[in-house]
C-alpha cells in the first residue's frame, strides 16, 4: 500500500495547517532525524511510527527507523520494564540488568547514530544514550508508558539513563516527573486517513451491522476494548441494564484479547455470564485486523463507553470523538485529558453515574449531538497524526534554540 | 501616502510539563508566584487557543480548575472575569491573580487547604513564531489575507500582541491606525470581545467591519 502523503490531509485540516507545517518544516531542512523503538511490527508505537516517519520524510526531513534487536531473554526483561513502570512492583536481579546492558551495548555496536535529532521510544532502547559522546545530535526519550506511578527500583535505574537525554516526552501532565531536563507534552495520536478512522459508506455499516446479526431498531451502546478487567466490561454491562430499565437499546462489547494475557479468556467468560443470554447484548470477538468492523460499529452506535479502571491514553475515545460521538468515559489514564466535562463528552466515577449519563444522553439527542461535534473538533485540534508532526517539527526547532522561550524563524 | 505592508507572522508553541502541581488553593498560590511568566502566559491566553471553535465558561486554565476541581465558583468567576486587555504585563496580571485567590482564602479559611478532585499541572510554552508568505499593502489586501490566514496568526496578531506590545491594543488595529489612518476601524477590531466570540467568529467579524470600512 503507498504511504499517505501529506497533501492527504488537506480535506480534513485545511490548506492553513499544512502551509504552517511546510513553514515549520523548511527551517529543518537539511537535517536528519534517526528514531528507534523495539518492533517494527504490532503495538501502538510502531503503528505510531509507521504513519509518522513518512510524513517527516515527505516534508523534506530525512527521517530513519530502526528497531533494536534482541532475543527472547532481552525482552522478557523488557517486558518486566514495561510493567514496572506501569506500576507493577517487580523484583530486578542483577542478571536481568546484566542482559539489558549487554544486549543494548551489542546492538550498538552495529548502529549508525549520524543524525541531527535522535529519538528513543519507550525504555527498550534507553540505553543507546550512553553513545551520546559519539555524535553532535540532540537526543530525546519519547514515553509512551504511564509512568505515573512506577515501581521505584525499576525507575530509579531508568531515571539515571533519562537524564542524560536533552529532553523527554510525556503523554499527561500527570505523567512527568522531577527531572533535571526539560519536558514537553506530546499526546498520542489517530491517522483520520486510517481504516479504523476514515469515512466509511452507510452500505458498508449497514453490511457490518447485518454480518454481526446487530439490528438497528434500537439505540446502540458500544464499548470497544479488550476483555480484561481493567476495561471493566461486566461494570459495562450492569450500567447498560440500569440505564436500559428507563430507555430501550443495546449494547456492543467488541474487542480482542491479547495472546500475552492468559486472563483474557476468563474474563470472556465472566462477561458472557453476567449477558444472560440478553439478545441485546452483543459480544463480539474480533481478530486484530478489525479496523473496518470496529470503525463501522462506532459509526452504528449512538454512545460510545470507555469505563475503564485504569487506562493508558484510550485513545478510543479520541477515535470515537473523531467520528462526533459523545463519549462517556470513566476519569482515569488519558481519558481526562481527551473530554473536558460536558464540552466533549462526559466523565463518570461509578456504574451507577455511567447508567445516570446513557440515560441522560439518549434522552437529549441534542447535547449528545453538541458533544459529539466539538469532540470531534477537539480531536482534529489536538489527537490527529498532523498535529503530532507540528509537535515533532517543534520539538526539533526548540532543540536547535536552547534556552529559548520565543523563538524567532 | 507611503504606506506600511502589514506582515502576517503565525507562532505555534509546544507546552512543557514543569513536573510542578497544586491540589489546594494554597498550593496554587505558592507556585503562581514562583512560576515563570511564560506559565501564566501559556494558562490564561495560549490554552485555549487549542479550543478555538467553542465558547467555553472559563478560557483561564486557573478559573477552569477552580471551578470544575474545586467547586470555588465564586473565585472562578472572579478569575475567569480578569480581561486581558485590562493587562499590558504579565507581571500586572500575576500580581491580580494573586491578590484574588489571597483575598477569597482569607474571607474563606476552609477554602484554603482543601483538596481538589484533581491537581493543577503547571505548563508553560515555548513558542515558535514564522514569518508568513502573506503581506497586506493596503486594506482590499489585508481582507482577502484574514479571510484565508491560519487561526494561529489571527491569535498572535490579536491576543498574543496585547502583552508583546505592552500596550491596550493589538497589531490589526495597529496597523491600520498608524499606516493607513483608518481609525474607526481600528477601534472596531479593538472592541471585538475576544471571550465571547471564538477565534473563527473573531475572523468574521474583523472581515465584516472591513467590508463596511471599504464600502464607505
Amino acid at each position: 500500500m503507498p504511504s499517505t502523503r501529506l497533501m492527504d490531509y488537506e480535506p480534513i485540516v485545511g490548506h492553513q495547517n499544512l502551509e504552517e507545517l511546510y513553514l515549520l518544516a523548511e527551517g529543518l531542512k537539511g537535517k536528519r532525524i534517526k528514531m528507534f523503538n523495539s518492533t517494527a511490527m504490532g503495538g501502538g508505537v510502531a503503528e505510531i511510527l509507521h504513519q509518522l516517519v513518512p510524513l517527516l520524510n515527505d516534508l523534506g526531513i530525512e527521517t530513519q527507523w530502526e528497531v533494536i534487536k534482541g532475543g527472547e531473554d532481552f525482552f522478557v526483561v523488557t517486558k518486566k520494564i514495561h510493567n514496572g513502570l506501569h506500576g507493577e512492583s517487580i523484583s530486578f536481579p542483577p542478571r536481568m540488568k546484566e542482559i539489558f546492558l549487554e544486549v543494548s551495548r551489542e546492538n550498538l555496536k552495529n548502529t549508525n547514530l549520524d543524525g541531527d535529532f535522535i529519538v528513543i521510544h519507550d525504555p527498550q532502547p534507553i540505553v543507546y544514550i550512553e553513545a551520546k559522546n559519539r555524535t553532535s545530535a540532540k537526543w530525546v526519550w519519547r514515553c509512551h508508558i504511564d509512568i505515573s506511578k512506577p515501581d521505584e527500583g525499576i525507575w530509579n535505574f531508568l531515571k539515571g539513563y533519562v537524564e542524560q537525554f536533552d529532553s523527554a516526552l510525556f503523554s499527561s501532565p500527570r505523567f512527568s516527573k522531577g527531572l533535571v531536563i526539560p519536558q514537553f507534552l506530546f499526546f498520542p495520536s489517530i491517522d483520520p486517513l486510517s481504516d479504523k478512522n476514515r469515512e466509511l459508506e452507510p452500505e458498508f455499516i449497514d453490511q457490518v451491522l447485518e454480518r454481526f446479526y446487530i439490528p438497528r431498531d434500537k439505540p446502540i451502546i458500544t464499548q470497544v476494548s479488550r476483555f480484561d478487567r481493567l476495561k471493566d466490561p461486566v461494570g459495562v454491562i450492569k450500567a447498560y441494564r440500569m440505564a436500559k430499565r428507563y430507555f430501550d437499546c443495546r449494547l456492543v462489547l467488541a474487542g480482542g484479547w491479547a495472546s500475552d494475557d492468559p486472563e483474557s479468556e476468563i474474563v470472556l467468560h465472566e462477561v458472557q455470564t453476567e449477558a444472560k443470554e440478553d439478545p441485546d447484548i452483543h459480544i463480539l470477538l474480533l481478530p486484530p485486523t478489525s479496523s473496518l468492523e470496529i470503525n463501522a460499529l462506532q459509526r452504528a452506535s449512538s454512545i460510545i463507553l470507555q469505563k475503564s479502571i485504569r487506562e493508558g491514553f484510550g485513545l478510543t475515545v479520541s477515535e470515537a470523538l473523531w467520528k462526533k460521538k459523545p463519549v462517556v468515559g470513566s476519569a482515569v489514564g488519558g481519558i481526562p485529558t481527551q473530554i473536558i466535562p460536558n464540552f466533549t463528552g462526559v466523565l463518570v466515577y461509578s456504574i451507577e453515574g455511567t447508567a445516570y449519563q446513557i440515560r441522560y444522553l439518549l434522552s437529549h439527542p441534542d447535547v449528545a449531538k453538541k458533544l459529539g461535534e466539538y469532540g470531534h473538533e477537539y480531536v482534529k485540534e489536538e489527537f490527529l497524526i498532523t498535529r503530532k508532526l507540528r509537535r515533532y517539527l517543534l520539538l526539533f526547532h526548540v532543540l536547535s534554540h536552547p534556552g529559548e522561550r520565543i523563538i524567532h524563524l | 501616502m507611503e504606506t506600511n505592508p502589514f506582515y502576517f507572522y503565525t507562532s505555534s508553541s509546544l507546552v512543557e510539563l514543569t513536573g510542578e502541581k497544586a491540589n489546594t488553593l494554597e498550593e496554587l498560590l505558592v507556585l503562581l508566584r514562583r512560576c515563570t511568566g511564560s506559565a501564566i502566559f501559556y494558562h490564561v491566553f495560549q490554552s485555549f487557543r487549542e479550543r478555538h471553535f467553542a465558547i467555553e465558561k472559563y478560557h483561564s486554565d486557573f478559573a477552569q480548575w477552580v471551578s470544575t476541581s474545586m467547586d470555588e465558583e465564586t473565585l472562578a468567576e472572579k478569575l475567569g472575569s480578569l480581561d486581558i486587555r485590562d493587562f499590558t504585563s504579565i507581571r500586572s496580571l500575576r500580581e491580580l491573580m494573586i491578590k484574588t485567590i489571597e483575598e477569597y482564602v482569607h474571607q474563606y479559611p476552609q477554602s484554603k487547604e482543601r483538596q481538589g478532585k484533581t491537581p493543577f499541572f503547571f505548563c508553560q510554552s515555548v513558542s515558535v513564531v514564522m514569518p508568513t508568505k502573506h503581506i497586506a499593502w493596503g486594506l482590499e489586501d489585508f481582507y482577502q489575507i484574514i479571510e484565508r490566514i491560519g487561526i494561529r496568526s489571527i491569535h498572535y496578531h490579536l491576543i498574543e500582541a496585547r502583552l508583546r506590545l505592552g500596550i491596550h491594543t493589538n497589531d490589526f488595529s495597529n496597523w491600520l491606525r498608524d499606516s493607513l489612518r483608518k481609525e474607526k476601524l481600528a477601534q472596531r477590531v479593538e472592541d471585538i470581545d475576544i471571550y465571547l466570540h471564538t477565534l473563527e467568529e473573531i475572523r468574521k467579524k474583523i472581515l465584516h467591519h472591513i467590508e463596511k470600512e471599504i464600502k464607505s
